[in-house]
């Protein structure tokens, strides 16, 4: 695949290639910098626009909006002290104070280094770690797959903010709805109750805009937040000396380290890896009793840990074809719509497209750092716009979104459905990224699990026997699933 | 009374009966009987069954638990959920463009929005240059109007 990058780069090196970068990162950033949209939305706002696009493009299109929408979320939480995602919280810690003082721009142009550094190591991990990986799972038959996505599906442990009980309820959800339509091996129509319509199945953008979007418009609404929004004095990005950096590269190396890590663990994703480095940070950081107060070393190990998960969370989506959290969920969704199937074959039969995917990657980690200091200017202003206006023009798109995919009026009603319903258990703490990833995961695990039984005549103790990947994977599922209880006894024993 | 009925153990509620519902029908309906894994039951009703299992865990945890309120504006959840539902329905009939203009309206006046202009031109600008974006550059057509062929 490594000798595919020159033929890659010759893709992306075109005039079509670089306009496409280039408008996705700088679309990625406005869209991550207004609070409430969040990578995940932004992704599938702009899925119906790659439709006429061939597929490195359109991927590649997609992926800048991730890689842009990390990064703006940024700009909103150190000028408003909102998070426009949810990978921003840990940086308005730090990087409004620093505004309050008037260091606005310091303090974007630390947000951006450190975001510019995280996702360039993000992308070296995603080139060197999806074909290992990939390669690895050429051992894998039914039964070591049907392990895999079991050890997949209990990411919902970690997703599931809250509660973890209505988080398996909201993954089981998502499974059941994918095993509506057609029987995947004997082709009979399940659960349509007399709706011809769903002998397809549940269009999965449709369930997806719908949970996050639209039921993130209602949400709004019920709570009808105050509009008064307070910009602080920004003159554009002020980027950090170099003998700034002197005692901050070791908390920087620490916060790349922690986000890469974080970020092939299916579950964990940005919020988590930017909460974790930042702790880090204020435990060994010798600047420690700052932060909080507007300290740099608190902005660079929230943005470089964030920015580095990017790619890192790729890396189980394109070898495995596992998503680890909501937006790879969705970007596993997308890749599926322009007839990339994720995992082994598409690395061996597909190489041309997988290094354009590594490469575009890069180029669109290097390109934040000019556009950001572009983009962040001209986003400033936007982030006045008033909510109500924001939240109509979200429910046109996502309308023109789930349209475009089918052209099929029955899943616009499965995306008012969705919302509605989404709006409802999100109000009783729900978490809504388990039913995303048990949908996507659902059919795999069906599969695998049924052609599993048949190999074995039915035996599920045969499933492990003979099987040792299969084994391990299964242990670990059981492991991970059993972490929150353990944690939960230490606790209670500490108290 | 009133307070062992909470929103949140009516949904949990709701939840259970649903998924025993569905556990239920799964016995009820008629498929070629070739058994085990083979039988397209095999794999939701497993599903179903373990989710039926978290949800009446779910209610005891709900009725045990200490309820929390949550205040909601209704009113506008309820204008904005029923003008979507009728959105999407009259979509195709109508075209994009003026269903997207009615949402629209609904939606800020929802929000609270009352300046006249305001309430017209936000949808207006914004269902036009998706049509325009759509229909006009990218010559990917949203349902268009019966009334005018370039709406």
């Amino acid at each position: 695949m490594i000798q595919s990058i020159p033929e890659a780069m010759s893709l992306i090196l075109t005039f079509e290639g670089l306009l496409v970068l280039t408008f996705g990162t700088m679309m990625g950033i406005v869209l991550g910098a207004l609070p409430g949209i969040g990578s995940t939305v932004a992704v599938a706002m702009i899925l119906p626009f790659t439709l006429t696009m061939s597929q490195a493009p359109a991927i590649l299109l997609l992926l800048a909006i991730y890689a842009g929408s990390v990064y703006g979320g940024s700009i909103s939480a150190i000028l408003i002290n909102t998070p426009g995602t949810p990978q921003s919280a840990a940086t308005c810690l730090d990087g409004y104070p620093m505004a309050q003082r008037g260091e606005a721009g310091k303090a974007l142009g630390w947000a951006t280094m450190a975001s510019v550094i995280g996702g360039l190591t993000s992308a070296v991990v995603l080139v060197f770690a999806a074909p290992q990986l990939a390669a690895f799972a050429l051992n894998f038959g039914p039964i070591e797959t049907f392990a895999l996505i079991l050890l997949g599906l209990t990411c919902i442990v970690s997703v599931s903010e809250g509660s973890l009980i209505k988080g398996l309820i909201a993954g089981f959800i998502g499974i059941f709805l994918s095993t509506v339509g057609g029987d995947p091996i004997t082709g009979e129509a399940r659960f349509t109750f007399g709706q011809f319509q769903l002998i397809a199945g549940f269009n999965l953008l449709a369930v997806v805009i719908g949970v996050f979007a639209l039921s993130e418009v209602l949400t709004r609404a019920a709570a009808l937040r105050d509009d008064g929004t307070q910009l602080v004095g920004f003159n554009g990005i002020v980027l950090p000396k170099l003998h700034e950096w002197k005692g901050r590269i070791k908390g920087l190396v620490k916060s790349v380290l922690i986000g890469n890590g974080i970020g092939v663990l299916p579950g964990t994703g940005a919020a988590t890896a930017a909460f974790i480095s930042y702790a880090e940070a204020r435990r060994s950081a010798p600047t420690r009793e700052n932060f909080g107060k507007g300290e740099p070393d608190g902005l660079i190990a929230s943005e470089a840990a964030n920015n580095s998960v990017t790619g890192g969370a790729m890396v189980p989506t394109l070898a495995l074809g596992i998503p680890g959290d909501a937006i790879t969920a969705v970007m596993l969704a997308t890749l599926t719509l322009h007839g990339v199937t994720p995992g082994v074959r598409l690395m061996t039969e597909n190489p041309v497209l997988m290094a354009a995917i590594f490469s575009g990657f890069f180029v669109i980690n290097l390109m934040l750092l000019p556009l950001g200091m572009l983009v962040s200017r001209m986003a400033a202003p936007i982030l006045r716009i008033k909510e109500a206006y924001m939240l109509v023009m979200i429910s046109l798109l996502c309308t023109v979104g789930v349209f475009f995919v089918r052209r099929n009026p029955f899943d616009l009603l499965v995306m008012a459905g969705a919302g509605i319903f989404g709006f409802i258990l999100r109000r009783q703490s729900y978490p809504m990224a388990p039913l995303v990833i048990g949908m996507v995961l659902g059919p795999t695990l069906e599969i695998s699990l049924r052609q599993g039984l048949i190999i074995t005549d039915g035996s599920f103790s045969a499933f492990f026997v003979g099987h040792p990947i299969a084994a391990v994977l299964v242990i670990a599922a059981a492991g991970m699933l059993s972490l929150p209880l353990i944690r939960a006894l230490r606790t209670r024993k500490s108290a | 009374m009133s307070s062992l009925i909470t929103e949140r153990r009516v949904i949990s509620m709701i939840i259970l009966l649903l998924t025993v519902g569905l556990v239920v029908s799964t016995f009820g309906l008629q498929f070629a009987d070739l058994g085990g894994a083979f039988s397209p039951m095999f794999f939701p009703r497993i599903i179903l069954i373990i989710l039926m299992g978290l949800a009446v865990l779910n209610v005891v945890v709900d009725v045990i638990s200490t309820p929390s309120k949550t205040p909601i504006q209704l009113g506008p959840v309820l204008m904005i959920a029923a003008a979507f539902v009728a959105y999407v329905l009259v979509l195709v009939p109508l075209g994009y463009f003026i269903s997207s203009v009615g949402v629209g309206i609904v939606i800020l006046l929802a929000l609270g929005v009352r300046n006249p202009l305001q309430i017209i031109a936000i949808p207006v600008v914004g269902a036009g240059s998706l049509v325009l974006l759509f229909n006009h550059v990218l010559k990917m057509p949203l349902p268009v109007s019966p009334f005018v062929w370039w709406l």
